[in-house]
């Protein structure tokens, strides 16, 4: 297929860009993939861990757009609605996949008791500044379910404010707020998790060398 | 100064979230080492998070170049669109817009291409036997696709049996509506309501064999 | 008791404290061990919510109800089959996602089942998919989209934006309002009482019938490929028809005035009616490639 590259759609404005398309003009919807690519690509990635199916849900996302663009009418950002498509595809592809993960124990809150931040007596001094890596924090990413995982990339990692989160997600900005908070919480639970089971092995990793007790 | 107990000040945490702290957790924050330890370690969170935006992500090519192409095959992009190809495509449109996968939004596409070539109006000056010949070579590749993937499916096999013979039965329906159609759009090559059967009938196949492909993996 | 004063307390119990707190939580926990491992088989949630929540539930196999109560409030009642499934009910601000998935691989059919029973706000719109038993719902006047291949959908007193796709699921909906959008392969249609102004039903190989009031300015459009397409109409009602069957009949009871104008390009095949019944407000349109088409007084 040949593909006449003009210039000038180079540099089209998205709402022209978007006319154009619904009335079926190819270089126009080229211009709006242009545009979002890279933030729904890496929006999936993020979500999903890994390429291949972080091509299939953008391929998917821009297709259900394009099929849809005639029925646009600019109540909302345009950007805004595509990323709503786009966490919804994913969203749909991970409650699908999910595992034993998010059983029903883990929604509820557990009890407070009448204390500082539950889960931590005992190890007070295991801070996480300074600990945290790339790799750790991807990990615990990956195993959050998937409603959490879905504000916090859109917020810590792709730098979304509440107001459009709310948006995307078609909540309030004040449960955005809240859902990401206990994202940070669990993530945390997740990490200091990890940490203490890399120093219990390097305690018997230790042990077993120099027969010393922490 | 009046303070707050840690309780009080993890519950309201969210709300404070991107603002000032107001003063009664602030002094609580100087007292208590507990509560700067969270609060540290959730800014530790966030700004490790927020350093992966500045990543360079590559965003493979082949994914526009996939997408250019269903683009085509389902006639959405075009610069003139025949009127009753609208029409078409309206239902066409309403199933693909329920949420599928990608691989089952492209046996959908290839199927509405055969089904797009069959329902270009005709003129009845023009050469029937021409239109005829065209219409044979456009639905031939496409039943060689079909075919093939439904012999993928010949031992296909659902977690639950109710489903699969249910899809297998409604295969088989499909399958026999399709020959009956071709048949009919053979013999009578300006009878519209045949052609509008027959690729209706491709879509419903389609939309199967897609149904079918999510829960194979779904199984596997 | 001052604040200062519990603040003290918290950071005294935090410190002396420490040993004891390393061995109760553990204690607590084996003894929760040795309680109760799994999960009852039944379980029931309540998630608060406000003006048109969405609610969806992806489902393998069980029957699902669903109905409307006044509460602002979504009510999730889970019964599965065996310890082999797990449901899984979120809430993310104004939507409450319902799902059952294996706990395992390789699950018995017979134990990939979980029914539900859940309330939901009047106007909550519904995305529902089961593969297979049944979806009932009844009095949920939101927009719906249900999919489902062997099971079968029962709606009642609906007043939305419909959509239900089965393969051989059968459907069947009373005094249903709003649009409705039918498609199935197999499945039988059923469609008594109806109060929608648009109206979109298409079987291959099943039946639909077709009994409700044809609204001025309405649309209604019944396909099939074989089988039978049975439409009622009383003396009041006022539709402009159009029926055509490729090999198969037509069977007209209504006394229509035939159309003047320029024929409908279906007329040149197959057996086909055209023609306006009273003041022709409401579009009829029926086909068949080689079933029979009833258009017949209600009694």
């Amino acid at each position: 297929m040949a593909r006449t590259r003009r210039t000038d759609t180079d540099e089209l404005p998205e709402a022209e860009a978007i006319r154009l398309a619904q009335q079926g003009n190819a270089p126009a919807f080229e211009r709006l993939y242009r545009l979002h690519n890279r933030r729904v690509y890496s929006l999936c990635l993020r979500m999903v861990g890994n390429t291949a199916e972080a091509e299939d849900l953008t391929q998917e996302a821009f297709l259900q757009l394009f099929r849809k663009i005639a029925t646009f009418r600019g109540e909302s950002a345009f950007s805004t609605w595509l990323h709503r498509l786009a966490v919804n595809v994913v969203l749909m592809k991970l409650r699908k996949k999910s595992g034993t993960e998010t059983s029903l124990d883990e929604m509820t809150e557990p009890d407070e008791e009448s204390g500082g931040p539950r889960r931590d007596f005992g190890t007070p001094d295991l801070r996480l500044s300074g600990s945290i890596d790339r790799v750790n924090l991807q990990r615990a990413v990956e195993q959050l379910p998937p409603g959490y995982k879905a504000v916090f990339v859109l917020h810590d990692v792709q730098g979304y404010e509440h107001n459009e989160i709310a948006e995307i997600m078609q909540c309030s900005i004040g449960n955005s707020k809240s859902q990401l908070h206990k994202a940070r919480m669990r993530l945390r639970e997740l990490l200091h998790e990890a940490m203490r089971d890399k120093a219990r092995e390097d305690r018997k990793a230790a042990s077993a060398e120099s027969g010393s007790e922490d | 100064m009046a303070t707050i107990a840690c309780k009080e000040f993890t519950d309201r945490l969210d709300s404070w979230m991107g603002g000032d702290l107001p003063s009664d957790a602030q002094a609580h924050l100087r007292n208590c080492r507990n509560c700067r330890s969270l609060i540290e370690d959730l800014k530790a969170i966030c700004t490790e998070a927020s350093s992966w935006r500045a990543e360079e992500i590559e965003v493979p090519l082949r994914i526009w170049a996939s997408l250019q192409s269903h683009l085509e095959q389902e006639g959405l992009i075009h610069e003139n669109r025949p009127a009753d190809a609208a029409k078409t495509i309206w239902f066409g449109g309403w199933l693909a817009a329920l949420p599928r996968p990608a691989l089952a939004g492209a046996y959908l596409t290839l199927l509405i291409a055969g089904a797009f070539a069959l329902s270009r109006p005709i003129n009845k000056q023009t050469n029937e036997a021409r239109w005829l010949a065209a219409s044979e070579d456009s639905t031939l590749p496409l039943r060689a696709q079909l075919t093939a993937e439904q012999d993928s499916f010949a031992s296909f096999n659902n977690a639950n049996p109710a489903v699969a013979a249910s899809l297998n039965k409604n295969l088989a329906i499909v399958d026999n509506y399709i020959a009956l159609c071709e048949k009919s759009v053979q013999e009578e090559p300006q009878n519209e309501v045949a052609r509008d059967y027959l690729y209706e009938a491709y879509q419903q196949k389609a939309d199967l064999l897609a149904q079918m492909t999510e829960r194979g993996e779904n199984n596997r | 008791m001052s604040t200062t004063h519990f603040v003290r307390k918290q950071f005294i119990w935090t410190a002396s404290w420490k040993p004891m707190a390393v061995i109760v939580p553990s204690l607590l926990f084996c003894s929760m061990l040795s309680a109760d491992p799994q999960p009852p088989r039944r379980q029931e949630q309540h998630f608060k919510v406000e003006a048109h929540p969405v609610v969806t539930i992806h489902n393998p196999n069980g029957l699902i109800t669903v109905k409307a109560w006044t509460k602002a409030e979504v009510m999730v009642i889970s019964n599965r089959a065996s310890d082999n499934v797990e449901v899984d009910a979120e809430q993310m601000g104004n939507r409450v996602d319902v799902s059952t998935h294996a706990a395992s691989d390789n699950v018995a059919p017979d134990d990939m089942r979980a029914d539900y029973q859940i309330n939901v706000p009047e106007d909550a719109e519904l995305q529902i998919h089961n593969d297979s038993g049944e979806v009932n719902v009844a009095n949920v006047l939101g927009d719906m989209n249900v999919e489902t291949v062997a099971a079968a959908v029962d709606l009642e007193d609906s007043a939305g934006y419909v959509t239900i796709k089965t393969v051989g699921g059968s459907f069947q909906c009373t005094r249903c309002a709003g649009k409705l959008e039918i498609s199935s392969i197999s499945g039988n249609l059923r469609l008594t009482d109806i109060h929608s102004y648009r109206v979109h039903a298409q079987t291959s190989t099943g039946n639909i019938l077709f009994s409700g009031e044809f609204l001025p300015n309405g649309i209604y459009r019944l396909k099939n490929y074989s089988g039978v397409i049975e439409v009622r109409f009383s003396p009041a009602d006022s539709f402009d028809l159009s029926a055509t069957s490729l090999k198969g009949k037509v069977i007209n009871e209504a006394s229509l005035t035939p159309k003047s104008h320029q024929q409908h390009f279906y007329s040149r095949f197959g057996n086909s009616l055209f023609g306006t019944f009273n003041a022709g407000r409401a579009k009829v349109e029926l086909t068949s490639f080689d079933g029979t088409i009833n258009i017949l007084k209600r009694d």
